[in-house]
Order: structure tokens, then sequence, then C-alpha cells
């Protein structure tokens, strides 16, 4: 039996740099102290994983808008609420009066606009991958009961085109911990081009800490090779899930989409195709970001160019009771989980 | 925002799962993957995403075993 925690504490081999790019891992790798356990050769850093952290402040202008126009009420999920905008968040909105919900499931807005057909109800459509398919469902059903006062407000980004903009732009990373639930929709195959373009590992990972050291270990003995590996059988298959796949095909269609702090990248997000367009609350051209605080480095430590510890307002000026950049808001965001976890360099 | 949760179905009526986490029971959209009650289930914002199967921890470290050796 291989120990793999023997192996990581004192691996002594070239120094590693490995991403993960899920605010899920994130959130796992610093709760259980993973860090800690491994080698001073192996770093983790965390990546554009946290939907939430990559949303551009234009989007959330344009929740709050939508928010305060008469008849209509904007549903989130709940981590969304308190991302600032330009000028302020939903939550702030909220206080003042406009009309925000926070919903479990995309899938609850359908019996709220069936009991309010006066009210047009928006949904915050943030994700990746893994979430689209709930939005896919929510039009599907929407159009099969007749439902017309209902609509997303998209912010659907896709993964591929961010890891390879990473690898091209920040450089220096020698695998990836691939996002599970990412690959349980697509299948692990949609990393295999960009494990071959950067000869680099990419290892599908669970969430436990044992699945995540497991991962890491694959990855460290597949340094420098290119190869895709899953570790996350129960869940994830190559093909991922083709019936979800479809679903999201036929609503959705691929988009240039802002990502912050790595500007607007060519087909890395989803919008709503044009024959459906009537129930778009209007996510085109949503691209420009204006960060609430000019000292604000959520864009670097997105980027795994810095750690959160590099940014002058972590911990003092910027804390989860007064966010003041996206990766302290949510509970997957890198600040958030650092500070929360005394997680260290 | 990509958190999911494995749970078990306990009743399924048409499209609709009623899904029990450790005794707190919540319905999920099951219109994505076949399920039947008693399955393990990955379920996501409300959806049910994938059906669990059983994975033998052997097969993991038998795929590190052989990393090692390459």
């Amino acid at each position: 039996m291989i120990d793999i925690i023997r192996f990581l504490r004192e691996y002594n081999g070239p120094s590693m740099r490995l991403m993960e790019v899920c605010g899920t891992h994130t959130a796992e790798i610093s709760h259980s102290g993973i860090p800690r356990m491994l080698s001073k050769q192996i770093k983790l850093i965390s990546g554009p994983g946290c939907p939430v952290c990559v949303t551009v402040t234009d989007y959330i202008d344009k929740l709050v808008e939508l928010s305060k126009t008469p008849d209509t009420v904007v549903a989130s999920f709940g981590d969304l609420l308190r991302v600032p905008g330009s000028r302020e968040s939903l939550s702030d909105a909220k206080g003042d009066g406009a009309r925000v919900h926070m919903l479990y499931s995309p899938m609850d807005l359908l019996t709220l606009a069936k009991e309010h057909p006066e009210t047009r109800y928006v949904f915050a459509a943030v994700g990746f991958e893994t979430t689209a398919p709930a939005y896919a469902l929510l039009i599907s059903q929407a159009l099969e009961q007749g439902i017309d006062n209902l609509q997303v407000l998209t912010s659907l980004k896709t993964m591929p085109p961010v890891i390879d903009w990473v690898c091209k732009n920040a450089g220096n990373i020698d695998g990836f911990l691939a996002p599970g639930h990412v690959s349980v929709v697509t299948g692990s195959k949609i990393f295999e081009n960009l494990s071959e373009k950067y000869k680099i590992p990419f290892v599908v990972a669970g969430f436990e800490p044992q699945q995540l050291m497991d991962a890491i270990y694959a990855l460290v003995k597949r340094r420098g090779k290119a190869g895709v590996f899953n570790l996350y059988p129960s869940v994830v298959t190559k093909e991922g899930n083709l019936q979800a796949q479809q679903l999201v095909q036929k609503y959705f269609e691929p988009c240039d989409a802002a990502w912050r702090g790595m500007g607007t990248l060519p087909d890395s997000g989803l919008v709503l195709r044009k024959e459906y367009a009537r129930f778009d609350a209007g996510s085109r051209g949503l691209n420009q970001d204006h960060e609430s605080n000019p000292n604000c480095r959520c864009a670097e430590v997105l980027m795994g160019k810095i750690s959160p510890h590099g940014c002058p307002l972590f911990g003092r000026a910027c804390t989860p009771q007064s966010p003041q950049g996206a990766c302290m808001v949510s509970a997957e965001g890198s600040c958030f989980q650092y500070l929360t976890n005394h997680r260290e360099d | 925002m990509c958190v999911a949760m494995p749970g078990k179905v306990v009743k399924l009526e048409g499209t609709v799962a009623t899904v029990d986490f450790s005794g707190n029971t919540v319905r999920a959209e099951a219109g994505l993957v076949k399920v039947k009650p008693g399955d393990y289930v990955l379920v996501h914002a409300g959806i049910i995403l994938q059906v669990l199967t059983q994975t033998d921890r052997d097969a993991i470290v038998e795929l590190l075993e052989e990393m090692d050796q390459l």
C-alpha cells in the first residue's frame, strides 16, 4: 500500500504549482488543512473556480437595476447577494426596498411565476457547466407549462477556455485538480486537449480529504506528462451526462464572456439562443468590470498570480463582514477560505 | 457554487424525486437522469445530476500504484 500522506509530506523533488479550479475544492482543501500536510515543494493555488468571484460588476449592476424595476423580482442563490457592484450589491438594493428573493433552486421560480402572473421573475443565472443544465431545465419547463413571466440574466461560463487562458498567461502550472462536479456533466474528456497542449496532467478529483490527497499524489507522480485521470469514478465518466449536455446545447450557445481580472475570453460563456431570447433579461454585452475598492486585488488572486495574503486589504479592510471584493464574499472564494481557515501561503 | 450533495431517492413522482440527505428530505428534479427509489444520487441546485455508482477504493489504489511504476 502506498503511503500517500508520507510521500506528499516528504517529497523533495522539483517544486510544483498545482491549481484547483473549483470553489468547492478550494473550500475542502482549506477546511481539511491539506496545504499543511504537504511538502514545501508542493504549492496549491486557487484558480478561477468560483463563479460568483469571476462575475464582473456590469452583471451585478444589471441585476440591481432589474430589482428596482416595477413589477420585477430578482431571484438568486444566496452567495451572489453580497457581491459588490460598481455602486451597490443586490443585498444593498434589497435593503433599500428592491425586490430580491433568495432561492435554493432555479426550479422554484416556476411555482412563484405561476402564482404571481402579474410579476416578472428574473433568475440570476450564474455558474459553470455544473449549473447550466438547471437553467436549461427551467426554460424547458417554462415553455412546457406556458409560463411567460420568467426570465434569466445569464453569466454562465465554461471551464476549458479559462484554463487555457491561465496556462498561457499565468504560467508555471504543473497540473490541475480538475473540477469534480463540472466533470459530472461534461465528462473528463473535456480536459484532454488542454492536457496534450500543455503537457501537464489533469486529475478529476472528489471532495473528501482522502480523494484530494489521492489526486495531488497523482499529479505529483505524473509531473511533466500529459494525461487525464478520473479519480472520482462514482459520478464522473469520460463522456459525462449526455442528456444534460444535449439540453444545454438546445437552449444555449457559446458566447464571449467577461471574467473578472482576465477580460473577455472568446467562447468562454453560454447565452440563450436567439430563438429563446424572450427568456433573456438582457445578458449580452455585460462585459465591464469596475472594482469598488481600487486596492482590491481579487483579479490577481483569481489568476493565481498572488495568494490572498498578497492583497493589502486582506483581513484588514476586507473581511467576510465587510467584503471589498467577490473573493471574500462567496463561501467558495479564495480570500474567504484563506481567512476563515487561517490558511497560509 | 458547484456544491453537490449525495442523497438517497425515497420517492419518485413523474420527474420529481424526494431525496433524503441524512434525514432531511428535499424535492429534486430527476429530468436529467433515470433514477428509481433506493438510488443514491448527486443533487445540485435542486437537480439530480447523476446516479452514484459503487466504487471500490482498491481500484483507485491500483491506479495510483500503476502511476508509481510509470
